[in-house]
């Protein structure tokens, strides 16, 4: 129960966090467009020392940003297989029983693994590391503010979204107290049949679900008690603002991002076709 | 011996995170079987973690938890060491060995939540049941006892916690905050643990549902002589009502003793912010205006008793 923790904000004070978070979520975008951009050991050396480089600056110890990684190891490593059997190219290696492997299958497995990787730990740092969950959906709401005039109520999504991040700890507290009062009254979750087990479950979801509509009905009742009417005319206590070091953030991405797609020209040892 | 041993307890929170936290700090406690014992401390002075590890809830990252004398959290290893001098262990096998071990540790920790209920903070929100007495009887009915023993539990808890029989076929849901409080309490004490352990059973209610609450903890320890914990801040339930007080201050145990040891020490208590019961303070500033009363009056009623004799000296003068 420990384990799950929504947005994975690490506190630190680094250029990174005291970025405006728009900003962050633009050029997040931006990252995973240039990890995509890729494709020469040139253009993926720089991919891997902008990885180093905003690890760095972020100050977010290698090992938590690593940590991120693990989940999705599974699925890195079957791409790695896939790439390395499935390729075909023209420089064969080795070959046994029905496997060929080819240099650029080698290749392209390598290129995956440094794109997924790219990819987790880059958002992860500019993003989800170095931004609390409310300025993430803050700066969404500012984001999608055009799509209002469409009519669609941007601002209800927000609140909705902050709220169920609000109450996500608050949730999980809740059920690991019910689960120790239950264990206390000697319920056992773990042992016995599918059937039996999902039975034992009962003493924990019927509180859990009281509580849930309680908290929420006692939450619009103080929310309507200060008056809280939605999103027109509502003015924030902190309001976003872009700095110039935010511009200069977003203009040194895209310089990176053309960078690379230049890089990719480059004839050294091998580049993807 | 004592009943419960705390042996250089330790409980560090998400260690190895910027958010590492001690919440207890090598704690060394002996609790006296067969009395109750008040803890009482500020908000996050370890309390309820101290709590929860007495029924292994929790479990000290350093030190060890003893129940009449055994680990409660022992591992194969300690099992292994008790057993290792015995002849029935000499003629088992490698493997069968290892599952008996593994059974006994089993058997160990799902007898414990038994031998020591533990009533947590707010206990109404554990109800889930159709019916009051279907909840009470839930604890028992996990220690598999026959629907008669069930039956039999439930009513006497009932008793206790001055549950009517009326109330018992209701839904819990539909209860008052102090009666729900009481349910969860009995659906506690049904399982007749020999240790109760309560933390902060009163909070938020009035001084009758208080009273209610506090009175049937009594009366469950004196009728069963078993070893009651009371976690709380009120000073005023603590005089009252226990017979032992701890005192916890950031991580660690301040000042342990009887009832009286522990209130003498009103300056030291004052200090660290906690409050030493509201008639001990009108009684002390009564003795500084001259007026003979005793040093150590901590209940309304000893203070009552102890003016009677002042005005029946005066009286006879």
């Amino acid at each position: 129960m420990k384990g799950i923790s929504f947005g994975q904000y690490y506190p630190a004070d680094s250029v990174i966090h005291r970025l405006d978070p728009r900003i962050k979520i633009i050029m997040t975008i931006l990252y995973i467009i240039c990890t995509f951009l890729c494709k020469s050991v040139t253009s993926f050396a720089v991919l891997v020392l902008s990885v180093i480089a905003l690890i760095m600056f972020s100050r977010i110890p290698v090992r938590v940003v690593l940590r991120s990684v693990r989940p999705l190891l599974i699925i890195i490593a079957f791409t790695f297989v896939i790439n390395i059997f499935w390729s075909t190219g023209e420089q064969l290696l080795v070959e046994f029983w029905i496997f060929r492997i080819y240099a650029e299958g080698v290749w392209n497995a390598v290129f995956m693994f440094l794109r997924i990787f790219a990819l987790v730990t880059g958002t992860g740092v500019l993003l989800t590391y170095t931004t609390t969950p409310m300025d993430l959906t803050d700066a969404l709401e500012s984001l999608l503010s055009p799509l209002k005039k469409l009519h669609v109520p941007v601002h209800v999504f927000a609140m909705m979204m902050s709220i169920t991040l609000r109450f996500i700890p608050t949730l999980t507290e809740e059920t690991e107290k019910i689960m120790n009062a239950q264990k206390a009254r000697g319920a056992d979750f773990t042992s016995g049949s599918l059937i039996r087990r999902a039975k034992s479950l009962i003493p924990i979801l019927i509180p859990l679900f009281v509580s849930a509509i309680n908290r929420a009905l006692e939450l619009a009742n103080a929310m309507e008690c200060r008056c809280y009417h939605g999103g027109d005319g509502r003015t924030r206590l902190n309001v976003l603002k872009c700095h110039t070091k935010d511009m200069v953030a977003a203009i040194l991405m895209i310089v990176f991002g053309v960078g690379l797609v230049f890089l990719n020209f480059v004839p050294f040892i091998y580049v993807m076709k | 011996m004592d009943k419960i041993i705390l042996d250089h307890v330790s409980y560090i929170y998400s260690a190895g995170t910027p958010f590492e936290q001690k919440a207890l700090d090598d704690i060394c406690l002996g609790i006296r079987g067969g009395c109750i014992t008040g803890i009482i401390g500020h908000t996050g002075s370890g309390k309820s973690t101290m709590m929860q590890m007495l029924n292994g809830l929790a479990k000290p990252t350093f030190g060890k938890v003893l129940l009449d004398g055994y680990d409660i959290n022992s591992t194969m290893e300690d099992v292994f060491e008790e057993w290792r001098i015995l002849p029935e262990y000499a003629s088992l096998s490698d493997r069968k060995a290892k599952k008996a071990i593994g059974a006994e540790i089993k058997k160990r920790k799902a007898g414990l939540c038994f031998r020591v209920g533990l009533v947590m903070q707010y206990p109404e929100y554990q109800l889930f049941e159709e019916t009051v007495f279907r909840d009470i009887a839930f604890g028992p009915r996990n220690m598999g006892l026959s629907e008669e023993e069930i039956r039999e539990r439930v009513l006497e808890a009932a008793v206790f916690t001055d549950i009517g029989a009326e109330l018992l076929d209701k839904s819990p849901f539909d209860l008052s905050g102090g009666q729900k409080r009481r349910v969860a309490l009995a659906g506690v004490i049904a399982m007749r643990p020999e240790v109760l352990v309560l933390d902060e059973p009163a909070a938020g209610l009035d001084p009758l549902g208080r009273s209610f609450i506090f009175d049937g903890i009594r009366d469950y320890q004196r009728k069963t002589g078993s070893t009651v914990l009371i976690v709380s801040h009120s000073m005023e339930d603590m005089a009252r009502y226990c017979d032992d007080v701890i005192v916890m201050s950031g991580a660690r145990v301040l000042r342990k003793g009887s009832r009286e040891e522990v209130f003498a020490h009103v300056e030291e208590l004052a200090r660290t912010g906690l409050d030493i019961p509201q008639i001990t303070r009108v009684m002390a500033s009564l003795r500084e205006r001259g007026v003979p009363v005793p040093k150590n009056i901590y209940t309304v009623e000893e203070a009552v008793s102890a003016l009677k004799a002042v005005f029946a000296e005066e009286g006879t003068k």
